[in-house]
């Protein structure tokens, strides 16, 4: 699904993000990404979602090469990419429902089915009564679970969360981790970056750690 | 949902994002096109005044004396020589003395003690209805200033002349006028969709990010310019169309205007002057997008 071949992102003056990493991750698979701030979690997210491209080295999904995708290719590619970015990227004046709704708009989903997605959501992640409500007036946490429910809402084959518990209490952080969970059982591939221990300690899915860039270790969860 | 639906959508949101700007860009196209359309609906009733005089253009030859049958036909061999021409006719001094009395009405009672032989004859040529320009009607002129025996020929040349000369010169302002306000229509469009695209910088930013088209994030900018251009140009012509009934019906009757038939234009030039406006509008939208949204 996701192959990274000796990929390494260098950014200017002279800052490297990422220095020859080379990863598979397969289709319908749950990856962790951890390290500390400034390991290239989020550099990696960039690389795959085409927000950015590698300075050398090969982003490849499905056998694609996304960073030679142009137009049509691209747009349709990244229809199926659901994104949850760690600055949230919301509409500040619109409310959560229609900040969800844009992904799935895109492609062109009827209004009824837009409608009853976004309502589940919002139930699933606590947030029945925010339908309505500006994001720009809600709480960061809130705000967290609105670019969560975007990421997920038009069902991609494959999501990709930066810290997606970052801004969360442990009763959210657990509703956030069970939405994460239903994507992947219907057969999205779902790769997270995080450092909160919390949401990968007891999985079985492969946990890579980064230090400084580089790959320091991938190892399964229920073997660290 | 239907990609249209969608598109429309769009419009909508950025137009009640964006109505101030929007509604003066609308005012300016409307100006616009309501100042161009007046110059040039001034400039094709000038010409329609001109086809007129055009019809009544007739070039009086004053001779030194009445020409024998021979000299007659001489003469009328000479003017042809020259060009066609569509009526060429001989005036004895008695018809014209008869002319010139029935034109004084009541007052022919000063002619009493002339006699009747007192003006002189004279040819009254009418040329082709091709001959319109005031360069040809000159040169015909000194043409038939030359024949022999002509004492001089009069056609109201300083009347004329500076009935041409207004004539060019408005067509000149109506160029330069057109050519000011679609660079001025252009730029005031592109400059508010690129307000309209600054403005929605983070949108355009999440639509890439979340797979839309350029299709889906272009058409709504093409579409606002289009509505400006076809909203624009209709008000303007509108208003214009107002002015018109304001002016003919506030200087109807008796006057120098009544004489001139003044005309609206025909729904062809009304259609020409729409989609022209809506071009440009287009034109002018589709420059801002493809210098400030790269997707």
């Amino acid at each position: 699904m996701v192959e990274l071949i000796k990929v390494s992102k260098r950014y200017p003056p002279d800052v490297t993000a990422l220095s020859s990493v080379s990863l598979s991750v397969d289709r319908g698979e749950m990856f962790f990404i951890i390290g500390r701030s400034g390991a290239g979690k989020t550099t990696i997210l960039k690389l795959i979602s085409s927000m950015e491209p590698p300075t050398s080295g090969l982003v490849e999904i499905s056998g694609q090469t996304i960073h030679r995708l142009k137009g049509g290719k691209l747009a349709k590619l990244r229809q199926k990419i659901g994104v949850a970015y760690q600055d949230f990227k919301l509409l500040t004046d619109r409310t959560a429902a229609e900040n969800i709704a844009i992904s799935m708009e895109v492609s062109y989903k009827k209004p009824q089915i837009i409608r009853n997605r976004v309502r589940s959501l919002l139930e699933q992640l606590d947030l029945a009564d925010k339908h309505d409500t500006i994001t720009g007036e809600l709480s960061r946490g809130e705000q967290q679970r609105v670019t969560l429910a975007r990421a997920v809402a038009n069902s991609p084959t494959m999501v990709l969360v930066d810290e997606p518990t970052g801004n969360l209490d442990a009763d959210t952080t657990e509703r956030v981790v069970k939405l994460l969970q239903n994507s992947h059982k219907s057969g999205a591939t779902v790769i997270i970056a995080t450092h909160d221990e919390s949401i990968y300690r007891n999985t079985s899915c492969r946990i890579m750690e980064l230090r400084q860039g580089a790959i320091h270790s991938i190892v399964r969860g229920d073997q660290a | 949902m239907s990609f249209w639906f969608t598109v429309l959508r769009q419009v909508g949101r950025n137009l009640r994002q964006t109505w101030m700007s929007q509604i003066m860009t609308l005012l300016t196209v409307s100006l616009s096109v309501l100042i161009f359309s007046l110059f040039y609906l001034i400039y094709t009733n000038m010409l329609t005044v001109g086809d007129q005089l055009g019809d009544d253009l007739r070039l009086i030859v004053y001779l030194e004396e009445q020409p024998v049958p021979e000299m007659q036909e001489q003469l009328r061999r000479k003017i042809t020589a020259f060009d066609d021409v569509e009526e060429i006719k001989f005036i004895s001094p008695e018809e014209a003395y008869e002319k010139f009395a029935n034109q004084l009405g009541n007052d022919r009672d000063v002619l009493e003690d002339m006699p009747r032989d007192f003006l002189p004859p004279s040819i009254e040529v009418t040329p082709l209805k091709t001959l319109r320009s005031l360069n040809q009607i000159k040169l015909f002129s000194d043409y038939l200033a030359k024949l022999p025996g002509t004492l001089k020929v009069q056609y109201g040349q300083d009347w004329m002349e500076r009935f041409f000369n207004f004539t060019r010169l408005l067509s000149i302002v109506v160029l330069l006028s057109g050519s000011l306000l679609i660079l001025t229509t252009v730029f005031m469009v592109a400059y508010t969709i690129r307000l309209t695209i600054f403005g929605r910088h983070d949108e355009l930013e999440l639509l890439k990010l979340v797979g839309a088209t350029n299709a889906y994030i272009r058409t709504p900018f093409l579409l606002e310019g289009l509505f400006q251009g076809l909203l624009g140009s209709m008000f303007g012509l509108a208003m214009l169309y107002m002015l018109f009934r304001w002016i003919t019906e506030r200087f109807a009757g008796p006057g120098f205007l009544s004489m001139i038939q003044f005309t609206f234009f025909p729904p062809v030039t009304i259609a020409t002057i729409i989609v022209i406006s809506v071009l440009l509008c287009t034109v002018g939208s589709h420059t801002s997008m493809q210098k400030y949204i790269k997707v």
